[in-house]
């Protein structure tokens, strides 16, 4: 082949999205180019260093695709976050072609500038996964809780609780131990984190979901510019607004099969009513405004951002 | 100048050891807040005296925000300060059977040559920290939680680094010196305890 | 050359380096940053990796765990807890023959539950038990060596830093090997007993005795005892029982025996700064070896050796007790020459994918924890195993009257006790597993 491109990231390979997002995608790719293109998968953070450095891996060169999520690197992706506040998201699949879409219109010259962007989506609907029942807003009051992002992070302190930072992979043990009382992931992956071994109570919000976390999959821009216009082509073809829409729909799709598991184990799954969810729409909405004030201090129209994300998210849904 | 560099070894291993002491301290309060917390969520507490359970968690009792990144960025800096101290005392972990036949000049250039790479390899190191560092500054990444900027941490570290790097000139060229004018300059090296 | 020959081609180039006495962590962060230029073509890619490397190496929040049983060891050697330990091993035991030796094992074992490390254990029991071992006339050589089998018992009996780095890099439980390597530690403690009784029976003359002690004093010794058991309890219990994480139970045990080692009158600035000193070169050695570790690992990676390996012996259809067979070999073999730490960093992401793909019969986790404290063991025993075994260079250091090859002679009856325990944890995976089920 003519162009060997490295991909690197943090889950094992037999993963919910190495397994089904992932490894077809690059396959596709591989067979499109006639095999002028090999890419080599390295899961698991297997070229070394931690999950947070796999965005600076991939403008260095270290790997030349990279899958990641730009929470992990605070302050670097403020526009991603858009779609991490609360009760943005809908289907997953629409978030996502939103996503890219004010992808396309806002950040690749901004936040993504370093990067070529190749696939923006979202998981499916997060949800509060705990010990002790939580249902109301003031059940949160004190729960040691690990939640993924900054964003979140920031609205569940509003929400009463009390914020934990740890890795993913320290979930388990964190529940287990005591150090945290409840988590927030979404169903795709507590089957690999033992969750549902670990807590009874699981509480779901329905759509819009009471959060999601963002995700990027992303190219070495030389790596990428320095491509003959052919295999430039066959990348361009498998990325982009269908790529992404189908990667966030698929990790929704996922979420199905973890969640009957969890109830066969005999846990509590709770799903609000829409009058319940009220109570935590209100008692999240602040979390939204302080963020909107926040990028408008930091020189970005926060307020439009929001509106614009908002609307596309509306508009891919109906569809 | 060996007086000198020996009080600047050390002074950087106590340094990132009163920080290492800070952090266990650290994170024995965390855990004890925690651990308070935690018995004011407590069924037993609550059934026991709910009014007690309630003045524990309403005094805002649990765990250190940011524990966890605070430990992380202290520790950073903790191991590199102690870098100067393990150059200064020749503590890194070698097999010497193979070359124990050779000659003990022999062997003392063997161990001034690897003195001299592993200078360069830290000046290396010291240097790419520094990149680094630009690095964060330019994207303004900041921490989890408390959110204070991440090349702090890095900047912490930078000053501990360019501290070995200066120790590993200096060892790798008192080496080369003692051996040349055969004046002792170093302690003689000692095996690390681990 | 292809990449895959570039991976191999680095073992024999790295192994040069160690035996023309490169420092371990130095010889593999050039080997592996050697590797991933020519792998590249280019320096970039390591050049851009030191970036922020060094950096998230350093500033691991598991990794914390190992400077905080470093210090917590220093100030348990403080504390006065190692010579309390000997004084109670000492009086029940002193007055059989080969009995003041048991008691230095039993201490050892004692010591190795508070700290983390063969080598501080070695050389702190030594400290306190050499001169009451010469003072009832037991020969230099099997006095050193007692010790140097001793040590290792730190290491083997929980907690142990290098189950900490076994656990980090197999993604392993901490908690579950920590327990899982408490049986085998007590059983290598009553086996280096055994090894005494029968070595004084054959050597008569390499061993005093002593006129029994009352027993209330042996009971008095005995309650002195007490703070290294709250330690234990408090760090290995807390961790095992869910209280905290291990790395805040090394927190805890840190201020534990720091507390001790105040409340003992042996703590002052002077000496504290001594501790810190001592930490401070142990840990500085010990990530300068994991920083070389990781970037000599990444090439690997990026040569495909690991899983090139992996498929060579699937494919040869070996039997998995061949493999195992021979991964314990070589292990016993390289521990003649180098330290565990270094081999279980250098190794064990070559292993364990071969390891894991084989059938022993057993659950993943089980193999992962079996295996782990295997190659635990196997690597201590390299400690011990001349010509290079640094508890024995520890221990002589503190002997100088002593010729190493008397040490040598004695301390190849402790490692043959030592094979006949991995003979027995290879044929009963049960005596390891039994308590984490
Ligand atoms: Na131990
Ligand atoms: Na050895």
């Amino acid at each position: 082949q003519e162009v060997t491109l490295r991909l690197h990231q943090f889950l094992p390979a037999q993963a919910n999205v190495p397994a089904k997002i992932l490894d077809p995608w690059a396959d596709k790719i591989e067979a499109e180019s006639e095999g002028r293109i090999k890419i080599e998968r390295y899961p698991a953070m297997q070229l070394g260093g931690t999950p947070p450095q796999l965005m600076d891996q991939v403008i260095d060169g270290v790997a030349d695709i990279v899958w990641t999520l730009p929470g992990y690197t605070p302050g670097r992706f403020p526009r991603t976050e858009v779609f991490e506040l609360p009760f943005t998201s809908l289907d997953s699949g629409a978030t996502s072609r939103a996503y890219w879409t004010l992808g396309e219109e806002t950040m690749f010259d901004e936040d993504f500038k370093d990067i070529k962007v190749l696939g923006l989506w979202v998981h499916g609907p997060g949800l509060i996964h705990s010990k002790n029942p939580i249902v109301s807003v003031s059940d949160l009051n004190g729960v040691k809780l690990r939640a993924p992002t900054r964003v979140t992070n920031g609205m569940f302190e509003r929400l009463g609780a009390t914020p934990i930072g740890m890795p993913v992979p320290a979930v388990p043990e964190g529940l287990s131990k005591g150090v945290i009382d409840a988590t927030v992931i979404p169903w795709e992956v507590t089957g690999a984190l033992k969750v549902p071994e670990l807590v009874t109570n699981h509480l779901e919000f329905g759509l819009p979901a009471l959060y999601v976390a963002t995700f990027v999959l992303a190219m070495n821009k030389d790596r990428y510019e320095a491509l003959p216009d052919d295999l430039k082509k066959v990348i361009d073809n498998n990325s982009g607004l269908e790529f992404s829409g189908n990667a966030g729909a698929q990790m929704q799709a996922d979420d199905a099969p973890e969640r009957a598991k969890a109830l066969e184990l005999g846990n509590t799954v709770t799903t609000l009513t829409e009058e319940q969810v009220a109570e935590w729409r209100e008692a999240a909405a602040p979390t939204s405004d302080a963020w909107v004030e926040e990028m408008t201090g930091a020189g970005m129209d926060g307020a439009a951002l929001r509106a614009r994300a908002l609307e596309l998210i509306d508009q891919f849904a109906e569809n | 100048m060996q007086r000198l560099v020996e009080l600047l070894a050390r002074a950087m291993a106590i340094l990132g050891g009163l920080i290492l002491t800070a952090l266990v301290v650290l994170t024995c309060v965390s855990v004890l807040g925690r651990g308070l917390n935690t018995l004011g969520h407590s069924g037993f507490l609550e059934g026991l005296a709910p009014g007690l359970a309630a003045a524990l968690l309403g005094t805002g009792v649990g765990p250190v925000t940011g524990d966890f990144e605070l430990v992380e960025t202290g520790v950073a800096f903790a191991i590199f300060s102690f870098l100067p101290a393990c150059q200064y005392y020749g503590a890194h972990a070698t097999v010497d059977v193979f070359t124990s036949f050779l000659s003990p000049r022999a062997n003392r250039v063997i161990i001034a040559f690897w003195e001299v790479v592993l200078a360069a390899v830290i000046v290396l190191i010291t240097w790419r920290l520094f990149e680094g560092m630009q690095d964060k500054m330019r994207y303004g990444e900041t921490s989890f939680l408390l959110q204070y900027p991440v090349w702090w941490g890095y900047a912490a570290s930078l000053f501990a680094a360019v501290i070995a790097s200066l120790v590993a000139i200096y060892c790798a060229a008192a080496r080369w010196i003692e051996i040349v004018t055969g004046k002792r300059l170093m302690p003689a090296g000692e095996g690390a305890v681990h | 050359m292809t990449n895959l020959e570039l991976g191999y081609l680095s073992f024999p180039v790295l192994l040069l380096m160690i035996f023309l006495r490169a420092p371990i962590g130095l010889a593999m962060l050039l080997c592996g940053i050697g590797g991933l230029w020519m792998v590249i073509g280019t320096p970039n890619m390591f050049m851009s990796k030191l970036k922020s490397e060094t950096y998230t190496t350093f500033s691991s929040y598991s990794l914390t765990i190992i400077p905080m049983f470093l210090l917590m060891g220093q100030f348990a050697t403080l504390s006065g807890m190692s010579s309390s330990l000997f004084k109670a091993a000492e009086s029940w035991l002193g007055h059989r023959r080969g009995g003041v030796a048991m008691a230095a094992v039993g201490a050892c074992a004692g010591f190795g539950a508070i700290c983390g490390s063969s080598l501080a254990t070695a050389a702190t029991m030594s400290r306190v038990a050499l001169p009451e071992l010469r003072r009832y006339g037991y020969s230099g050589g099997f006095s050193t060596a007692t010790l140097a089998a001793g040590g290792t018992l730190g290491i083997l009996i929980p907690p142990s830093v290098i189950l900490v780095i076994y656990a980090i890099l197999t993604e392993q439980n901490i908690a579950k090997l920590f327990l899982a390597a408490f049986v085998p530690g007590v059983l290598a403690a009553v086996g280096y007993m055994i090894t005494i009784s029968i070595y004084v029976r054959l050597n008569p003359d390499s061993a005093g005795t002593r006129e029994p002690m009352p027993y209330g004093e042996r009971i008095r010794a005995l309650l002195d005892v007490w703070p290294v058991l709250l330690v234990f309890m408090l760090v290995v219990g807390g961790i095992y029982l869910g209280w905290f994480t291990p790395t805040e139970g090394a927190a805890v045990g840190a201020a534990g025996t720091g507390i001790a080692a105040l409340l003992s009158g042996n703590l002052n600035w002077q000496i504290f700064k001594e501790s810190i000193i001592a930490t401070a070169t142990s840990t500085a050695m010990i990530f300068f070896i994991v920083l070389g570790a990781g970037l000599y690992n990444s090439f690997l990676a990026l040569s495909q050796v690991p899983q090139e390996l992996s498929n060579w012996v699937v494919s040869q259809g070996f039997s998995p007790w061949t493999v195992l067979a021979m991964v314990l070999v070589f292990y016993l073999a390289f521990g003649c020459l180098m330290d565990s730490l270094s081999m279980i960093l250098l190794t064990i992401p070559i292993f364990f994918p071969v390891i894991s793909v084989l059938d022993f019969g057993m659950s993943a986790e089980h193999m992962a924890i079996w295996f782990g404290i295997l190659v635990l063991i196997v690597v201590e025993v390299g400690l011990i195993t001349p010509p290079v075994g640094m508890n024995l260079f520890i221990i002589n250091s503190m002997d100088r009257q002593t010729p190493m090859v008397e040490t040598y002679k004695a301390v190849m009856w402790f490692v043959t006790s030592d094979i006949l325990r991995v003979i027995l944890l290879v044929l009963f995976p049960a005596i390891t597993l039994f308590l984490i089920d």
